[in-house]
């Protein structure tokens, strides 16, 4: 095997790789001799057949099969005596010409071909200590707590029935209706014991406002009006009378907020039920600052190292943004035009997102790899069983769906393998601590979230 | 004898175990028709591969009696053709014709 280079310019190299006949011939041999003891043929026992027969009958397609392996061999083999990382699979390029194709098969001429592809940069880590980093921290707020209990208040809302309340927005109201169109009852137009509260616009315009003022045992005709854009065509734009029998008028509850209260929500006390309220909040806080800290370092990155980038991965990075984009923007119905931008204004930005995204995808690469980061089954398996839990009631599908698709794990590792690398970082930062108030924590992320 | 009559002759090369062993003697072995006797089988052979004939050993091989779906039947009988090649001819029975 001969290996000489053609081209070298900046990442691109191009390797042009002969294998003599000879070496093609022994390959040949080598796979014939395999195959000899295993291939049945009528009129022979297993094993006895001639090789000048096999030769004669499977000749072509072996040779084929041994060029093609010896190609794949070849071409890795190229690589790791050149000791050069390649940014994607290298393309190899066979001789076109049909007369050579054949004379190769036939055994009478050498192999040669040209493979192209683009090294990865030398990637020199920067000093992470010339990184200034400010980690904000802010101080859970009793108004911030109480806020937070008031919704929780709200949310475990009960229900109280009374006598001879009129029913009013909020309320909860039991009832049986039929419903009737033209005076003749529709299909699913039906229900008994139903619970409708009033003014949530769970239900058909009109229907909910036409139930104020009821009272439990009353009988009353309230006419509505399906919508234009219902789910049942039959039905929607059609005006409908339902015959409402009321049942029951509950009025809402909220609940006072006491140590009962906090042990409905299955705290001890109240005191136990603020501690958990205001932990949860600073977790949120936490979460969002280290999430403007993350943001800040990856520029960071990005800004301290330059380094010329392999245009196949950029390409390839765009090309998926590109598709993602496009689609979303299909189904919302919406051309560049809407956006305010010009398609190849857009393509400008986006490559430009591509390039960062290659960009910090090799120095994180590089860091973990030089700190000997890695993400450990454990950590993956977590990560897959909160997956599965997103999509609750197909867990089955979710890890089957990991199991069968090869790089979908790849995928879900990324994300945890950059978190922990910014882990790492932020370590050897060590960022400066700085006290703000919760606004200006967001408005900083949101800052950075936009830039 | 026309062509026709010719391939009706020779029905197809037998390629085993055996056949190539006798390869090595210039032998070439066919099936051939039960009817065809040994000079039809000599004319055949010359005028299909354009090659000179020495001489032609025939066999019957009889039919065997098989059981298919609890029948049993007599398969029918079939000839084959040992046939020696002159010094410096050869037929490649495996290209084909």
């Amino acid at each position: 095997m001969q290996i000489t280079e053609v081209n070298a310019d900046g990442l691109k190299r191009t390797l042009k790789v002969v294998v003599g006949q000879d070496e093609l011939g022994q390959r040949f041999d080598r796979r014939l001799d395999e195959i000899k003891d295993r291939v049945q043929i009528k009129g022979f026992r297993r094993g006895k057949v001639p090789v000048a027969h096999l030769r004669k009958l499977y000749g072509r397609s072996l040779m084929a099969e041994v060029v093609d392996q010896a190609v794949k061999e070849t071409s890795t083999q190229a690589l790791t005596d050149r000791k050069e990382r390649p940014a994607m699979q290298p393309s190899i390029d066979l001789p076109e010409d049909k007369d050579e194709i054949e004379r190769i098969i036939d055994g009478q001429s050498d192999l040669a071909y040209s493979m192209s592809f683009e090294v990865l940069p030398e990637i020199d880590v920067t000093d992470m200590s010339m990184i200034k980093l400010e980690r904000l921290t802010v101080d859970v707020e009793q108004d911030a707590i109480d806020e937070a209990i008031g919704e929780l208040a709200k949310r475990s809302t009960a229900f109280e029935a009374e006598e001879g309340r009129a029913a009013t927005e909020g309320d909860k109201v039991k009832l049986d209706f039929v419903g009737k169109i033209d005076g003749v009852a529709f299909d699913g137009g039906t229900g008994e014991g139903m619970e409708v509260v009033i003014g949530q616009g769970n239900f058909i315009p009109g229907f909910e406002e036409g139930l104020a003022g009821v009272k439990a045992g009353e009988d009353r005709v309230v006419t509505a009006t399906f919508p234009e854009a219902y789910q049942v065509a039959d039905l929607a734009g059609k005006e409908a009378s339902f015959d409402v029998t009321v049942k029951e008028v509950a009025a809402p509850k909220v609940p006072e907020i006491n140590d009962d209260f906090a042990r409905n929500l299955g705290a001890e006390d109240m005191t136990k039920l603020t501690e958990l309220v205001s932990a949860r909040i600073a977790q949120e806080y936490a979460q969002a600052a280290r999430m403007k800290m993350k943001r800040e370092l990856l520029d960071a990155l990005e800004t301290s190292h330059a380094f010329d980038l392999p245009p196949s991965l950029v390409d390839s990075e765009f090309e998926s943004i590109w598709q993602q984009l496009n689609q979303s923007l299909e189904r919302s119905g919406k051309t560049f035009a809407d956006e305010g931008k010009t398609e190849d204004e857009a393509r400008e930005e986006y490559r430009k997102l591509a390039e960062r995204r290659v960009r910090l995808g090799l120095v994180i690469g590089e860091i973990g790899d030089k700190n000997k980061i890695q993400v450990s089954q454990d950590e993956l398996r977590r990560a897959l069983v909160e997956e599965a839990r997103r999509y609750p009631g197909q867990e089955k599908f979710v890890y089957e769906y990991y199991e069968k698709t090869p790089g979908a794990l790849a995928q879900l590792r990324a994300p945890i393998f950059e978190d922990k690398v910014v882990d790492h970082v932020l370590e050897q930062v060590k960022p400066a601590e700085r006290k703000v108030t919760k606004d200006e924590l967001f408005a900083a992320l949101e800052k950075v979230t936009e830039s | 004898m026309n062509k026709i009559k010719v391939y009706d002759v020779i029905l197809s090369p037998v390629i085993s175990e055996k056949s190539t062993l006798v390869s090595e003697a210039n032998q070439v072995i066919f099936n051939v028709a039960p009817t065809a006797n040994k000079a039809e089988i000599k004319f055949a052979i010359e005028s299909l591969f354009n090659v000179k004939v020495k001489a032609v050993n025939t066999l019957v091989r009889k039919g065997k009696l098989k059981t298919f779906r609890g029948r049993r039947a007599l398969q029918s009988d079939s000839k084959k053709a040992v046939v020696t090649l002159e010094d410096g001819h050869t037929i490649d029975v495996t290209t084909g014709l």
